[in-house]
């Protein structure tokens, strides 16, 4: 009699919290049964049942865990609900199996979602209140300090301009965003030309697709962009999030990418840990996407998986749109190797000024940031005005920041007048602080 | 009257109730010949054959079959579809894969190949083959393409097995495995039960024939002679049973049951018999058989105590009957003789045993017997602990189990079978919990057998947006109106399970718990399409009243 078991290449652990008691509201896109369908999928086909495929239980984010990203006004509980502190938590589990070497690769198949979440939090935009991979990083680079140099490929149909804010810059993390292109679709932004703040230019790539895009458009950004940067960057750990919004059936999006391709780009990209962000078809898509990944992560043939409606002639890329994506990744590793080559300006300090826009909590916040430039990564402030009447002082001291950067920016908590609320993130010394401006 | 009787891997255990008590019981060895063990326990009590009315069986047929490779050989028919590769999980040459899919919702979406069926049934019916199983991928929520087999192979093959009727649960790979177990030990059983009933028949017992299940609950013989794959591991579901038989008011405790060869753990939470979330496994193969959750480890009274390298190694095979009882290799009970903890056999040739190992590694007889039994109650320590770990490990998907975490941590140990008085005090002190003894503890398990409920489950699903509501294990199916809420759905399984009771050979008095209940709106363009909603049933698992007034009062 043979085994009838299938066995896990890489000890794959799986963090599956489907919340099935939280949504945004009964018609939202992100609602309780998101991930019904997915769960079924993946019990009927007996995945954590495979040897070497594991499941294991969410945490639950801290105040700090969420303080290390997040400047939350008017505070954290006011902005966040306990989903959203399991949601986070998972990642945080997920990235602890990987590095206790509990399991090679890792999955937070969780809910809600936080792609879109900045670094100053006024509410909810792009179905995002708190962003679990920022969260996960910052945990990882304060629990394992040995590691350093962390990637995040956010393969999310929508431009990750939360993650992209948060480590804009940051020049440890090296965040590539591949999305459906921001002059067509939700955030519209993430253009060739967003390359990171000046101590980071370079770690911020943004690859924007033409709608349409299929499975060869996608697997050939993996294959000749994602791909031969990871290689050269050799990072400590990489890090998916994973969007299923890519695919031809997402009510919301344009593009034409499939199930077996996403379990193709996962094998391409190889990531440690995988965070499942948007993916609206919950019927059609979801389903057979994660039963994907999960089966890619984990080293087994995928080969049989497909969509109950896929045609393997159903959708081909145009060869202008093939050529147009062969240059824009040609450009992309071009910005990126000569990332070192970019002049830098070394003192004074750079101002930047926006408008963040909360579509799900409809709220308008207008943002300074102020960045002194220095040899270390630089502290910098922002000052944030939002509709909903509160403003704020936010100070962020980074990871390896010099005495001058670190005075500078107790100077700054200590003297802002004016604001609602002063919060200063010191990382070095793992402490938070607010006050009542 | 009521008879238990627990054939075990030893020991067949046969007692006699009568008025809440147990009024004769009996252990003989097992012989290779499971009726003949029956015949010989039953024959050999003193009791009034006329007076009885119920008889439980608990054998190891079905799972010594699985396990020693014993099946018959049995064909199948998989129907998977995409997903992961189907051929993965086929067991031998038996197996043939056929076209068509169905998928989470239960809408089909590739049809069935029918010319493919037939090939494959000339096959396996030229191959000599009399018993089959039908597995398609979600079944359990579309069982049209099991049924359009068996409709198709009618009257081609003995005896058929289908996925739907092993369970409601999804999870494609242990339908294949429970459906392959049950065709392949359909026709053991079918023997079995027939030989059984005419050995009870020879001794003059008309009353009628119950078989205990995994879960610890009882089925009747027609129901066991279809859907044998439910007595697997039903041996350890008897301690269980027998621990909450005779100490009925323990809110949370774990069993212990230490036999001759193995020690069978189990666990008492909230007042209940805890199960086995997925299904058991069997062989290294996962189920859909719902079961106790059990783990057995290789200590116990008879474990073969041996010296490797100055260092005494306990179990964990049996190889014979302990020295004091004639046998030739040490074991912990000839340890437990030599300290006077038992005093059944011959002291000396228990000395005698222990002083061969205590020279072999250098220690005095008394010390070495000590160190023989910690080995071994420490075997069932670390057991134990895994055991309690993996209880508490199972994930949560709301944010309200989340925030409410449940540990279960058993406040006594309910300790039961031969050795148990004699290794109590070494328990209590190795594991620092408080352990119990109850009255007939060597003979819990076929009390457990003797007095346990029937019990079966349900699974019902509807989808509003299909006006569907189906039932699998029953094959019932219903047309519903968009109004149809859980609440209907509830009332429906309650007229299902009132309607098969005979069928499921249930008792009058059956409670129902609702195990498992989930409603979700189905929304499509930013509207309400339907209902999806999941409900399992349970018929309560327990003692029959007659046992459990005496128990409480």
């Amino acid at each position: 009699m043979k085994t009838g078991r299938i066995k896990a290449k890489n000890r794959t652990g799986l963090i599956f919290f489907p919340a099935y008691d939280w949504e945004i509201s009964a018609f939202h896109p992100e609602r309780k049964e998101r991930l019904l369908y997915t769960h079924d999928q993946v019990i009927e086909e007996g995945l954590l049942d495979i040897e070497g495929i594991s499941e294991f239980k969410a945490g639950i984010a801290t105040d700090k865990d969420i303080s290390r990203v997040h400047f939350c006004l008017p505070d954290i509980d006011s902005v966040i609900t306990d989903s959203h502190r399991i949601s986070a938590g998972g990642c945080i589990e997920a990235a602890r199996l990987v590095l206790e070497k509990k399991v090679d690769r890792s999955f937070a198949l969780v809910r809600p979602p936080g792609h879109h979440s900045m670094r100053v939090v006024h509410g909810c935009r792009g179905f995002c209140n708190i962003n679990m991979e920022a969260i996960m990083v910052e945990w990882i680079r304060t629990n394992y300090p040995h590691i350093k140099k962390i990637v995040i490929v956010d393969t999310d149909c929508h431009h990750g301009d939360g993650t992209q804010d948060i480590f804009w810059h940051d020049p440890d993390i090296l965040f590539i965003s591949v999305h459906q292109d921001g002059r067509t679709l939700y955030p519209w932004s993430g253009f060739p030309e967003d390359l990171g703040g000046s101590g980071a230019r370079g770690m911020t790539l943004n690859v924007p697709l033409p709608p349409g895009t299929t499975d060869d458009g996608f697997i050939y950004v993996a294959e000749n962009l994602i791909r031969p940067i990871l290689d050269e960057f050799k990072p400590d750990i990489v890090i998916n999030s994973a969007g299923q919004d890519n695919h031809y059936s997402d009510p919301i999006t344009d593009m034409q990418f499939t199930a077996g391709g996403y379990a193709r780009l996962t094998e391409i990209v190889s990531p440690d840990i995988c965070v499942l962000e948007g993916g609206y078809s919950i019927e059609m898509a979801l389903p057979y996407i994660n039963t994907g990944i999960i089966l890619s992560l984990a080293g087994v043939d995928y080969s049989y998986l497909k969509e109950p409606d896929f045609r393997p002639d159903r959708f081909k890329q145009a060869s202008v749109e093939m050529k147009y994506i062969a240059g824009l990744c040609d450009s992309m590793l071009n910005y990126w190797r000569k990332r070192q080559g970019i002049p830098l300006k070394k003192e004074g300090i750079v101002e930047r000024r926006k408008t963040v826009r909360y579509d799900t909590d409809n709220i308008v916040d207008r943002q300074a940031e102020f960045k002194k430039m220095c040899d270390c990564p630089g502290v910098f402030r922002i000052e944030t005005r939002a509709s909903t009447g509160n403003s704020a002082t936010c100070v962020h001291i980074p990871r390896g920041a010099c005495e001058s950067c670190r005075s500078q920016g107790i100077e700054w908590f200590d003297s802002a007048e004016g604001f609602d609320f002063v919060q200063m993130q010191d990382m070095d010394k793992d402490i938070f602080t607010s006050r009542k401006g | 009257m009521i008879l238990g009787i627990d054939v075990g891997g030893t020991h067949t255990d046969v007692v006699c109730i009568s008025k809440g008590e147990v009024v004769s019981s009996m252990k003989v060895e097992t012989a290779p010949d499971i009726v003949e063990s029956i015949t010989a326990g039953v024959s050999s009590m003193n009791i009034d054959y006329d007076g009885i009315k119920r008889v439980v069986l608990s054998t190891t047929l079905t799972t010594n079959a699985i396990i020693e490779n014993r099946l018959e050989r049995a064909g199948m028919f998989v129907s998977a579809g995409p997903g992961v590769n189907p051929k993965s999980y086929f067991l031998n040459r038996d197996f043939h894969l056929i076209e068509g899919a169905i998928d989470h919702r239960g809408r089909q979406y590739i049809p069935l190949d029918e010319p493919g069926v037939e090939r494959a049934a000339r096959l396996l019916k030229d191959s000599g083959i009399d018993s089959v199983g039908i597995v398609s991928k979600f079944s359990v929520r579309n069982h049209y393409h099991e049924l359009r087999i068996k409709f198709m192979i009618e009257g081609r093959f003995k005896y058929v097995t289908m996925g739907h009727q092993m369970s409601g649960s999804l999870n494609f790979p242990r339908r294949i495995h429970t459906v392959f177990f049950n065709a392949g030990v359909l026709p053991v059983q079918a023997r079995f039960v027939s030989s059984v009933k005419k050995a009870f028949a020879g001794l003059g017992i008309k009353s009628r024939i119950l078989f205990l299940k995994a879960d610890g609950g009882t089925f009747s013989s027609s129901a066991a002679e279809r859907l044998p794959v439910e007595t697997i591991i039903s041996g350890p579901a008897a301690s269980i049973m027998g621990a909450f038989a005779l100490r009925p008011d323990e809110k949370c405790a774990a069993v212990l049951d230490i036999g001759g060869t193995t020690t069978d753990i189990g666990l008492l939470a909230l007042g209940l018999p805890v199960f086995e979330p997925k299904g058991i496994s069997i062989k290294g193969l996962k189920t859909l058989v719902r079961g106790l959750k059990t783990v057995s480890v290789g200590a116990g009274g008879d474990s073969a105590v041996i010296v490797d390298k100055g260092n005494i190694q306990v179990g964990p095979s049996r190889k014979g009957p302990p020295c004091c009882l004639g046998g030739t290799v040490p074991t912990v009970m000839d340890a437990l003789r030599v300290l006077g903890y038992v005093k059944t056999g011959s002291e000396d040739k228990a000395v005698k045993a222990v002083s061969d190992i205590a020279s072999a590694c250098g220690m005095n007889v008394e010390e070495t017997a000590k160190t023989i039994i910690r080995q071994m109650v420490g075997i069932i320590k670390n057991a134990y602990t895994d055991f309690l770990e993996d209880v508490n490990a199972n994930p949560v998907y709301t944010i309200y189990e989340m925030l409410h975490p449940e540990t279960v941590k058993p406040e006594k140990i309910i300790l039961i079978g031969g050795p148990a008085l004699a290794l109590k005090t070494f328990i209590e002190e190795e594991l620092g919990i408080p352990c119990v003894v109850p009255e007939n503890y060597d003979v819990a398990n076929a009390i457990g057998a003797a007095v346990s409920k029937t019990t079966a489950r349900i699974t019902l699903l509807a989808d509003t947006q299909r006006k569907q509501m189906i039932c699998p294990e029953l094959e019932a199916e219903d047309i519903i109106p968009p109004t149809y809420m859980i609440e209907d759905l509830k009332s429906s399984g309650e007229r299902l399970l009132k309607k098969n009771a005979v069928f499921l050979g249930l008792a009058d008095d059956y409670g129902i718990d609702v195990v498992e209940e989930q409603c979700f709106n189905m929304v499509s363009g930013f509207r309400t399409v339907g209902r999806n909603m999941r409900l399992k049933l349970q018929t309560r698992p327990g003692i029959i009243p007659e046992f459990r007034r005496k128990a409480s009062g």
